[in-house]
């Protein structure tokens, strides 16, 4: 076996995922792909540690999870590109860790013209020179299905999870499904966990009142969908027994984004630009949420993230139009636990009584 | 639309009218526009824009909101353009992108008007479509306005070009030069920037601006420093400093807290420039100047020290 020239690849911890990272690196490009591990406070002291000082909280958690990864055996790092800051997130990690003495291969998607598809295939090559593309294509698809499923799921079970009436059913089964992922070889392996996850979610018995408290989450796109970044703000919330409501998460973003376009229609009032990389699908998603009497609306943001801050005064309309409660939570390296449950009860006991009032 | 009355148009001083005052001014001069300017930023600008804006927000965006604010009710519209990307990897952060729609929604109970172009050359809107667009805006017919803004963009280059050369020759100069690595609206803010450039200037020093330099050439060398850096305005200055960092005797990284682009260039800037002294400072809303004198002091008399001038 060629396994000693086989690159090994790691991309940061980045909500779940990884699951298609994974997927994508060891069976469509037939590489070893080294899953960084979970996210913890070590990952972000490590991060934090070396990173420069008021740079977002993402820069930060993401360098802590490729100094882990490379510490589990990476040779080889991606990085993504982005509009805002992410885009310069690449070059600045690269030069870090090389100064703090790792040796790797970097790639980092921001040398390349993404606009242009031959530049995709350049990188898949460079990955792996000997890759078929032909089964690449096909077994790439399959990754960004994974994502979809991923996506429809876990926005099922925030809707629900809450009202779970049998005591732990429902996360159970939302767990399994994530195990079927982060371990699935092929296509039939990822139907086979969707449909064991539906047919759970459709049998676990429900205890949903009439109208439940409803909640829509906006936010920055790595701290919003992150649970450890925002502090499992999704399960401590629906937990309370709040149906949760998240737009925001890499199909509609990425896979659907460019279909709804036309969202920003119908926020004239409000921007008449695109504000930022997230800014019109929040903006839009708050519209919508509060247009259809949403009981609250949470925005999530890392710390000093531009264009989310950019977002705030068209969210404070929205919230002054409709009258519904906004609550904006801003996470750094150093947010407590504790300060996030506090203020989280006070905002499911400030919209309970609203609810019962109004 | 209002053919009769001319309006009056405001111009915040602060963000990019430090780099774009003398097109915007020739533009409206030539269309025949009254337009009005905020009064230089003190203490009360910046204490009234952070009361308007999101706590975390960067000092530059307080002040600009500041000067909004000093502007309301003082004329027909306040002009403020979206200014997104000149091309590939040659955006601007995304708060220029914001700017506008930002100000509408905070001073959306004032009942003032604004007006904006949008300028986005990766969504194939250039300079020269943005003042068109502009100019319509304002009633006059596309013929005129392209004239206008023709002789404007003359009139800038032309101005530009002596304020590039007097900087040039500051690199000849005898003297403890210092290169300042700061947008222009931080470094030429008197309330925030001038205080560091006059205090140099006091201790014999001789401050020379990064951002003044020949912008082609700067973004074509910035690659040699940074090569995935994707703002326009840091790309000039990591440009400038690649032309002349052997030329001077230190270099201060000066920013606004919390700037985004430049929490990310200057560290990787202090990362990879090597051999020259160099001093980042942050400015912050904080009054009083005792503070950022100290450390101007402590680095001048380094380099002095290192010169064995001490």
């Amino acid at each position: 076996m060629e396994a000693m020239s086989v690159r090994k690849v790691a991309f940061p911890r980045y909500a779940e995922y990884n699951c298609a990272f994974r997927y994508i690196f060891e069976e469509a490009m037939d590489v070893r792909c080294i899953q960084p591990p979970a996210i913890t406070r070590r990952t972000m002291e490590l991060g934090a540690k070396h990173s420069p000082e008021f740079v977002c909280t993402p820069f930060k958690i993401t360098l802590g999870s490729m100094i882990e990864a490379l510490e589990a055996g990476a040779d080889t790092l991606l990085m993504v590109h982005g509009l805002c800051r992410l885009g310069y997130y690449g070059e600045l990690q690269e030069q870090i860790l090389h100064d703090l003495g790792y040796r790797f291969d970097f790639i980092n998607l921001s040398e390349y013209d993404m606009g242009k598809k031959k530049e995709y295939i350049k990188i898949v090559k460079r990955i792996n020179p000997k890759v078929h593309l032909a089964k690449f294509a096909a077994k790439f698809m399959e990754g960004i299905r994974m994502v979809e499923y991923l996506d429809e799921v876990t926005a099922e079970y925030y809707r629900s999870c809450g009202f779970d009436a049998t005591g732990g059913q429902y996360k159970a089964a939302y767990r399994r499904f994530l195990t079927a992922l982060y371990t699935a070889r092929t296509r039939a392996d990822i139907e086979d966990a969707y449909r064991a996850v539906r047919q759970s979610f459709q049998t676990i018995p429900i205890n949903k009142p009439l109208r439940p408290l409803r909640v829509g989450i906006v936010g920055e796109f790595y701290t919003v969908m992150d649970a450890f970044s925002n502090l499992e703000l999704e399960d401590k919330l629906s937990g309370m027994g709040v149906e949760l409501y998240r737009w925001m998460n890499v199909t509609h973003q990425f896979f659907q984004y460019s279909a709804q376009k036309n969202m920003g229609v119908k926020i004239r009032d409000l921007c008449t630009y695109e504000m930022g990389p997230t800014a019109t699908a929040n903006i839009w998603y708050a519209k919508e949420c509060a247009e259809r009497g949403f009981d609250g609306l949470i925005h999530v943001k890392s710390a000093g993230c531009t264009p989310e801050i950019d977002v705030m005064p068209a969210l404070q309309t929205i919230s002054g139009t409709y009258k519904v409660p906004v609550l904006y939570l801003t996470y750094d390296s150093q947010t407590s636990d504790v300060g996030l449950m506090t203020r989280l009860e006070a905002f499911y006991d400030m919209i309970e009584m609203r609810k019962k009032v109004l | 639309m209002e053919a009769k009355k001319k309006p009056v148009i405001g111009l915040p001083r602060a963000m990019l009218y430090y780099r774009c005052r003398t097109l915007w001014h020739a533009f409206f001069d030539e269309l025949g526009v009254q337009t009005v300017v905020s009064g230089p930023t003190d203490r009360v600008v910046l204490e009234r824009g952070s009361s308007r804006a999101i706590d975390e927000a960067c000092l530059s965006l307080k002040i600009f909101l500041g000067h909004v604010e000093a502007l309301c009710g003082k004329c027909d519209y306040i002009f403020i353009p979206r200014v997104s990307s000149f091309g590939r990897h040659r955006n601007m952060c995304t708060r220029f992108e914001a700017l506008p729609d930002l100000a509408m929604n905070v001073f959306r109970d004032s009942g003032q008007r604004f007006l904006t172009c949008d300028l986005d050359v990766l969504h194939k809107k250039d300079e020269a479509a943005a003042f068109l667009d502009l100019g319509q805006k304002l009633g006059f017919p596309p013929r005129v306005v392209r004239k206008a803004y023709k002789t404007a963009k003359k009139a800038e280059q032309t101005q530009y070009k002596r304020l590039v050369r007097a900087q040039e020759q500051l690199y000849k100069a005898d003297g403890l030069k210092i290169l300042i690595a700061a947008h222009s609206y931080v470094v030429e803010d008197p309330y925030i920037g001038k205080t560091v450039t006059a205090y140099l200037k006091k201790a014999g020093a001789i401050p020379i601006r990064a951002d003044l330099v020949d912008r082609e050439e700067a973004i074509k060398r910035s690659g040699e420093l940074s090569y995935t850096c994707k703002w326009e305005m840091s790309r000039e200055i990591v440009g400038s400093i690649v032309m002349h960092y052997d030329k001077v005797d230190g270099i201060i990284l000066l920013s606004a807290f919390p700037c985004g682009p430049d929490s990310m260039v200057n560290e990787l800037i202090a990362r990879r420039v090597k051999r020259v002294p160099m001093l980042n400072l942050v400015l912050d809303s904080q009054s009083g100047t005792a503070g950022i004198e100290t450390r101007l002091e402590s680095f001048i008399d380094i380099i002095r020290f290192k010169g064995g001038q001490l």
